[in-house]
């Protein structure tokens, strides 16, 4: 029993007689198939007892299809980890009680204990009438108020392992327990039945109320899909009916099913009637509740534009003032703090980085924060950063950086990025110059423009009149010779005209 | 679209200036040149419905963000004007760079946009160029278009509102690059005239097509 560790989750197997029930269990039990189907026909004999296990196992244990599909979108439910919570293999203590439960009869209930996720399932349907579900839903109760407290209780017996198992052994013990009082009866023992069965259903209807409750609180009330929160409110619902049915039962003493179901009715039109009274109460809080939390989220929004503006916009006008005189730090203080805001207001958090036309935009502001010149960037599609576009960059930087020294005035940048290319744009208006007139020491046009672009297999052009000057920048993609020779055809049709 | 042929020569344009700021306000009213007279200033959407309605100037400065109304802002002053769309132009003027304000603002039927850093020079230019029927693109409003309708010339059988020309094309590019509209006539050896009747076409697809990927692209951007 122990030894086996990796116990296949119960399924009902494809190898079937008639629904796949005992090779599955026999799977799952690491029994020979041939023993199990011949104790389950053995145990029909004993009061149908068999068919009612097989017919239980039958509608409540998956395929072996379904348990897959089900296992690939679990859901992470905090209300019932008992029913979402992945077939863990069962060892040791889980095992024995699983043998212990089927070797000591062959009560319907057993298989509470092996089933593990189905049996709470089973406990919706309960409160009908007969022994058995008022067991099954008793038990699940039971075990349920085990785990409730069990968390400080069998803390230490059930440490090495997850607290769901308690809540499963436990159950299964209370099924046996129910097994154990059927069979006393058999043997002609007298059972207060009378007042068992209504303690039980005030016990199991707590303990799911409760249990709802602690795990309300433990997942958090905050963040629950509605989903939660309606299954929450059946079982709490199905808790309350549980207890006050068992209340009445017992206060009616062994009264009769008519007092029964008279008191019954009387009880939930009280129930009615008081929620009636208090449901508007119940709304309002609610609602107050609500306004007041979207209140302090708004306040919170508050204090973060606030700060913010206080570390950004308001720093900046101290400054604007104490500069007053100069008219060149004015506005590029101006500019640079509309930047700064425009990118807080309009940036999409969700863009990542990285991209050509971010890199073109971020050292725009650097030349404009140097000095002192807008730089108006205008982007038309964008693509990845590769090393050859860090050349393109570098070779726009320095443009940028010419055109803001010697053009003054506000520059104008272009990047146009398609799939066979990109060309980026710088235009000055300034004096203009004459490249031919430009000292070989000077670096910066011919080496840092023209040299850079052409080792990296693009191109640069540059024109220059009493208008202003024109860098054009073209770097065509590594991987696109279609698109190459479409843009060297437009870019000959340029230099025509 | 109408056209004065008169304008500049001695007669006078008349502006109504709309925005919630009123130092904003003063502020453009100084800069506007001796060519325009400001009739009427406005500060919320209903005010301005109301003074364009009760001067009928012919052109309107309208900021993009309005307060009052149904939230619209100045699209929302330019869909209430709608029956003067015929004699009054619409020039918007915005602090925002973002596509959607921009391009909302121009399908509603503005005439053109321009920036509320643009200088005093730039603006009188602008308000007598909307006067005169035409449109005003700003560089950045070039690249909304580009990017809007792509960057590939048109072919014969794409519907002519789905695309641009081959010259409208070249003409929103150097728009984009920052060329002026005499520029744009010098590089491509056409007259200015020229330059605005195919910046005018440019404007009319971008208020009229309801091409597909402009759809598309406007939905992206929360245009629509």
């Amino acid at each position: 029993m122990t030894t086996a560790v990796q116990r296949p989750t119960l399924v009902r197997s494809s190898d079937r007689m008639i629904a796949g029930v005992c090779s599955g269990l026999a799977d799952h039990l690491g029994w020979p198939v041939k023993f199990v189907r011949l104790g389950m026909i053995l145990a029909c004999f004993a009061g149908g007892a068999g068919v009612a296990f097989y017919a239980w196992l039958w509608t409540m244990v998956p395929t072996a299809d379904e348990s897959a599909k089900r296992n690939a979108r679990r859901p992470a439910s905090p209300i019932a980890p008992a029913v979402s919570l992945p077939p863990v293999p069962a060892a040791g203590v889980g095992g024995a009680w699983v043998s212990k439960a089927y070797d000591a009869g062959p009560a319907p209930a057993v298989p509470g204990g092996p089933s593990g996720g189905v049996a709470p399932a089973a406990a919706g349907p309960a409160g009908g009438g007969s022994s058995a579900q008022a067991g099954a839903s008793s038990g699940y109760g039971a075990a349920s108020v085990d785990d409730w407290w069990g968390g400080s209780a069998l803390a230490s017996w059930f440490s090495f392992r997850r607290i769901q198992y308690g809540k499963e052994i436990l159950l299964g013990a209370a099924l046996l327990l129910v097994a154990a009082i059927l069979i006393a009866r058999q043997f002609g023992v007298d059972v207060p039945l009378g007042t068992l069965i209504p303690a039980a259903a005030i016990l199991g209807g707590a303990a799911i109320a409760w249990m709802q409750l602690d795990e309300t609180r433990r997942a958090g009330l905050l963040d629950k899909t509605k989903a939660d929160q309606a299954g929450g409110w059946v079982r709490l619902a199905a808790g309350l009916a549980l207890v006050v049915a068992g209340v009445l039962v017992m206060v009616s003493g062994s009264g009769s099913w008519e007092q029964t179901w008279l008191a019954l009715l009387a009880s939930v039109a009280v129930l009615g009637g008081v929620a009636l009274v208090l449901l508007p109460w119940g709304l309002k809080f609610w609602k107050d509740l609500e306004t007041e939390r979207a209140g302090r989220v708004r306040e919170t929004e508050r204090a973060e534009i606030a700060a913010h503006l206080h570390d950004s916009v308001l720093q900046t006008l101290a400054l604007i003032q104490r500069r007053a005189g100069s008219e060149q730090d004015v506005i590029r203080l101006a500019r640079a703090q509309e930047r700064e805001l425009r990118a807080w207001l309009f940036s999409d958090a969700a863009k990542e980085s990285g991209l050509l036309a971010d890199r073109i935009k971020s050292v725009a502001a650097e030349v404009e924060d140097s000095h002192g010149h807008a730089v108006e960037v205008v982007t038309v599609g964008d693509t990845d950063m590769t090393d050859r576009h860090e050349a393109l960059v570098q070779a726009a930087r320095e443009a940028m950086l010419n055109a803001a020294r010697h053009g003054g005035g506000t520059v104008s940048v272009y990047l146009e990025s398609t799939a066979g290319s990109t060309e980026i744009f710088i235009k000055d208006r300034g004096p203009g110059f004459d490249l031919d007139a430009v000292p070989e020491d000077r670096l910066g046009v011919k080496e840092s423009i023209i040299g850079r672009m052409k080792r990296h297999g693009g191109t640069a052009t540059i024109t220059s009149s009493s208008d202003g000057t024109e860098v054009r920048l073209g770097l065509p993609s590594v991987n696109a010779d279609a698109g190459e020779q479409r843009n060297n055809e437009a870019r000959n049709g340029e230099a025509k005209q | 679209m109408t056209i004065n042929p008169d304008t500049g020569a001695g007669r006078t344009v008349r502006v109504v200036i709309v925005d919630d700021h009123t130092i904003f306000r003063s502020g453009l009213k100084a800069d506007l040149d001796a060519r325009m007279h400001v009739v009427g200033e406005a500060g919320t959407v209903e005010e301005a419905i109301a003074v364009i309605a009760g001067t009928r100037p012919e052109v309107v400065l309208l900021d993009v963000h309005l307060p009052g109304g149904l939230g619209g802002g100045g699209r929302e002053v330019i869909a209430g004007s709608a029956a003067l769309l015929g004699t009054t132009s619409f020039l918007a003027l915005s602090v925002s760079d973002a596509a959607e304000d921009v391009v909302s603002v121009i399908r509603a039927g503005a005439r053109g946009y321009v920036t509320k850093t643009i200088s005093g020079k730039e603006i009188s230019d602008a308000v007598i160029r909307v006067a005169d029927g035409d449109a005003v693109f700003s560089p950045r409003l070039a690249g909304f278009v580009l990017d809007a309708f792509g960057t590939a010339p048109a072919d014969i059988a794409d519907d002519e509102l789905d695309r641009l020309s081959a010259r409208e094309l070249e003409v929103m590019r150097l728009i984009a690059r920052g060329y002026s509209y005499k520029e744009v006539a010098k590089e491509l050896f056409i007259s200015i005239k020229t330059v605005e009747t195919h910046v005018s076409a440019v404007l009319r697809k971008l208020q009229l097509s309801s091409r597909h990927e402009l759809t598309k692209w406007a939905a992206e951007r929360r245009l629509l």
